[in-house]
């Protein structure tokens, strides 16, 4: 059972148990009424999981438990009435809802930890566990646990992209490469009728869903990268254009950028994911993009660092540090280090240590661990070597960087505002971790193609990444950064799935790149991450 | 001089051999040979070599060198013309500069440019030997003057209050003055490493402006011509680009120009079917896009 919390303005916070719900229900009332008004009280519901079509009310704020405390969701125009709303509403025909893979719970995300309980609760019949995409296949058995178990061990949605690929889902284009099936442990792609040679041939790769939170530093063009507000960084080539507007855009919102916006991705989503027979309307679309510009997430308190968003704390963490902060902007200097000064929590015990209570001490002591973490991530340079569309954009292969000097770079969120697509090693052979769980494929370039710069022109990957949507062989694996904010909430990691936890995130960059993080600092890493 | 090693994950990787002793002895060795018997500064040098990277210590960033004839060469370039790459063969156009040594290495004033195709031989990295040692990189040091400023004084009351540090350090450039009458012709010129058309970042930007002086200038016409060419390397061997790559070029320039905002009507775009012959001294210099604006 999940632990549920509730915390009145003012820092006074109870832990709470499912017996209490006559309490619950008093503070439910109450805080209905201050959020409906937008009053600054927050409060977790009596029931962490945001079913479609529940009509409830989304507060202004709310904190929600997950695995080393709380995570906060700030809607900044106040309160969201959920009746009716179509980020809220089933508008397909599995049932589902945007919110069924954005669950406030996990910062706008969904992790796995919440996909289990669903699970369990619903007897593998939520509407999450659909067919199309949340299990391994549609063809297999759907009662069968084992056909949802991507989903179920990885957090891991099926993504099923046209082959070839078209471009912005127009005409096909003829790509660079060809693909073949080399090992196809969900029968998917091999399938008669959802596979590669199908009538309707499409490729079924395997992902997390993004969090749906903090949009405005994925959304404005970059600050700071000259001249990359109308141009990639990597070839210097023009950026997209939204369709609506001529506007340029940022690539930033999805790992393969196939959706260019927010109302592009909806649409997607709703057609493929959600199922939806008929397409949007343009009310519900902008209610959809309206409601996701609005939305922050962050670590709001930790089990042992306590309030992260309290006076005194580092000025980066917490969800109003996001809503008021400046998008788009490179944090890689001294000054910014990314996430802003930890400098507070690195001055050790005021206290001689006969007068400092345990609790005083786990607290200093974690504290003074993520300002460790902090230095790390920031400081800490290492070779980074053969990423592909990285090295070769101009930097240089190896790049000596820090994770934040390098490809974290961006004030605040910790993705790379270039923006990045880049093969980190998530997606291709050699580098992935071992994933028999995945199907594996052959990609064979055109003689005449340039190759993917440290890979060739035969690449084995589980993943082809924004080669899927651009048919280019130097795309091969590459997938957009992400951002770095709510972490904690929303196990498991990288595209994937290949990091359960975030140890396994840092000991996946410690190998790949061979850093050579000692015990303390990959603790460190992850007390600092933690609280992000 | 060099053996190949495995790193952990059992990749191979290269070293000198015997270790960092055997790297310093070697690369001292082999740079005062290269300093006793060094070509006169001027003197050009053109040719294809497997690129060197040295670690320059722990807060500082990687330079690159090469090894022809003898030599120890740096690989430097103009920003954002592209770094060189292990994994890949570099082809080094340039003349000997009269310049200290950098990177451990002789000075060069040219282009370097990173070859498309996969060398794996090329794979060796020089620890730090405590002596060469490199400069920090990063945004925070390469801004213009008053970006500079301005971040030292919120520096400055940072260290007073660290709430600060989350506000952007790194402001946007002051937006330049439009370009006001007389209106002349004006031509960028934008070189390319070989066999790429990738132009670097602040040619872009220059092409920006030029984009800009276009509009003001109401320009008549805007004249684009991509050209490839041969380098002739100084063993006499020549490298050709490829049939497409001045096309590519002078296309990529104009669907840029283009979407930056000048009228496609404007636009006039050419390009030379052939290559440029090289002589082996800046043969470069022809792999270029010229860009005037006629007003």
């Amino acid at each position: 059972m999940r632990t549920r919390w509730y915390a009145v303005s003012g820092g006074v916070s109870q832990r709470c148990g499912r017996g209490l719900s006559f309490t619950i229900g008093m503070m439910m009332a109450l805080s209905l009424g201050n959020a409906a008004a937008g009053a600054d009280v927050t409060y977790a519901g009596d029931d962490a999981w945001w079913k479609p079509g529940d009509e409830r009310i989304m507060p202004g704020r709310a904190e929600y438990a997950d695995a080393t405390g709380r995570i906060a969701v700030v809607n900044a125009d106040g309160a969201v009435p959920t009746k009716g709303h179509a980020f809220f509403a089933r508008v397909g025909a599995n049932g589902r809802a945007c919110v069924t893979c954005h669950q406030p719970a996990d910062g706008m995300g969904l992790s796995v930890d919440t996909i289990r309980r669903r699970w369990a609760e619903s007897g593998g019949k939520d509407p999450l566990f659909a067919a199309i995409d949340g299990s391994n296949c549609p063809s297999l058995p759907q009662a069968d646990r084992a056909s949802h178990s991507l989903i179920l061990e990885r957090g891991l949605i099926r993504v099923y992209l046209p082959w070839p690929p078209r471009a912005n889902g127009g005409a096909g284009m003829q790509p660079e490469f060809t693909i073949e099936v080399v090992r196809d442990p969900t029968g998917c792609n091999t399938d008669p009728i959802y596979g590669l040679h199908s009538e309707a041939p499409s490729i079924s790769v395997y992902r997390r869903p993004r969090p749906v939170a903090n949009m405005k530093y994925l959304l404005e063009l970059p600050h700071g990268v000259p001249p990359s507000e109308f141009l990639f960084y990597n070839d210097k080539s023009l950026l997209p254009r939204n369709p609506q507007t001529g506007a340029f855009v940022s690539l930033q919102l999805m790992s393969d950028g196939r959706d260019l916006t927010l109302e592009l991705q909806a649409r997607d989503a709703a057609a493929s994911h959600l199922q939806a027979h008929a397409a949007l309307t343009a009310a519900q679309v902008a209610q959809i993009e309206a409601f996701e510009k609005q939305v922050y997430a962050a670590q709001a308190f930790d089990a042992a660092a306590k309030d992260l968003d309290s006076e005194g704390a580092p000025p980066g963490l917490g969800p109003e540090a996001l809503q008021h902060g400046a998008p788009a902007r490179l944090g890689n200097n001294p000054i910014n280090r990314i996430f802003g000064s930890f400098s507070m929590w690195q001055t050790g015990s005021e206290l001689p240590p006969a007068e400092e209570s345990a609790e005083r001490r786990t607290q200093r002591e974690l504290r003074e661990s993520v300002a460790r973490g902090a230095d790390i991530f920031y400081l800490r340079r290492f070779l980074i070597s053969d990423v592909g569309k990285y090295n070769d954009k101009g930097l240089g292969n190896p790049f000596k960087r820090s994770c934040g000097s390098g490809c974290h770079n961006t004030l605040l969120m910790g993705m790379d505002l270039a923006p990045g697509f880049m093969d980190l090693g998530l997606n291709n052979l050699p580098w992935a971790n071992s994933r028999p769980d995945l199907p594996v494929f052959k990609v064979t370039c055109d003689a005449a193609a340039a190759p993917q710069s440290y890979l060739g022109r035969v690449i084995y990957t589980h993943d082809p990444g924004r080669a899927l949507i651009t048919g280019k062989c130097a795309d091969v694996g590459a997938s957009m950064t992400q951002q770095s904010r709510g972490l904690a909430a929303r196990a498991p990691y990288f595209m994937n799935g290949s990091a359960a936890n975030l140890r396994e995130l840092v000991d996946f960059y410690d190998r790949r790149f061979n850093i050579g993080y000692t015990e303390t600092e990959k603790h460190d890493l992850v007390n600092f991450l933690s609280v992000l | 001089m060099i053996n190949p090693v495995r790193d952990r994950r059992g990749v191979k990787r290269r070293r000198l051999a015997g270790g960092f002793a055997g790297c310093v002895a070697g690369c001292v060795a082999a740079f005062a040979a290269t300093v006793a018997g060094q070509p006169p500064v001027g003197a050009p040098v053109s040719f294809l070599a497997c690129p060197i990277a040295r670690d320059t210590g722990p807060d500082t960033d990687v330079c690159f060198l090469a090894e022809h004839e003898g030599r120890l060469y740096a690989l430097g370039n103009p920003p954002d013309f592209g770094a060189p790459q292990l994994k890949h063969r570099v082809l080094v156009e340039g003349r000997i500069a009269d310049a200290a040594a950098a990177c451990g290495a002789l000075p060069l004033v040219g282009r370097v440019s990173v070859m498309a195709e996969i060398d794996q031989a090329c794979d060796v990295i020089l620890p730090f030997d405590g002596v060469i040692k490199g400069a920090a990189g990063g945004v925070f040091n390469s801004g213009s003057a008053e970006q500079r400023a301005a971040a030292q004084e919120l520096a400055r009351r940072v260290a007073l209050d660290p709430r600060l540090s989350v506000e952007p350090a790194i402001l946007d450039p002051a937006p330049a003055p439009l370009p006001t009458p007389p209106f002349e012709p004006r031509t960028l010129v934008i070189w390319y490493p070989f066999d790429s058309d990738r132009g670097p970042g602040p040619d872009m930007v220059k092409l920006r402006e030029l984009a800009i002086y276009a509009r003001e200038a109401k320009a008549r016409g805007v004249e684009i011509s991509g050209y490839r060419a041969v380098s002739r390397l100084s063993d006499g061997t020549q490298l050709v680009e490829r049939a497409f790559m001045a096309e590519a070029r002078a296309r990529k320039i104009a669907a840029i120009l283009e979407g930056i905002g000048v009228g496609p009507r404007l636009l006039k775009v050419r390009w030379e079917r052939d290559a440029i012959g090289g002589t082996g001294d800046e043969d470069w210099k022809n792999r270029k896009v010229e860009v005037t604006v006629r007003p």
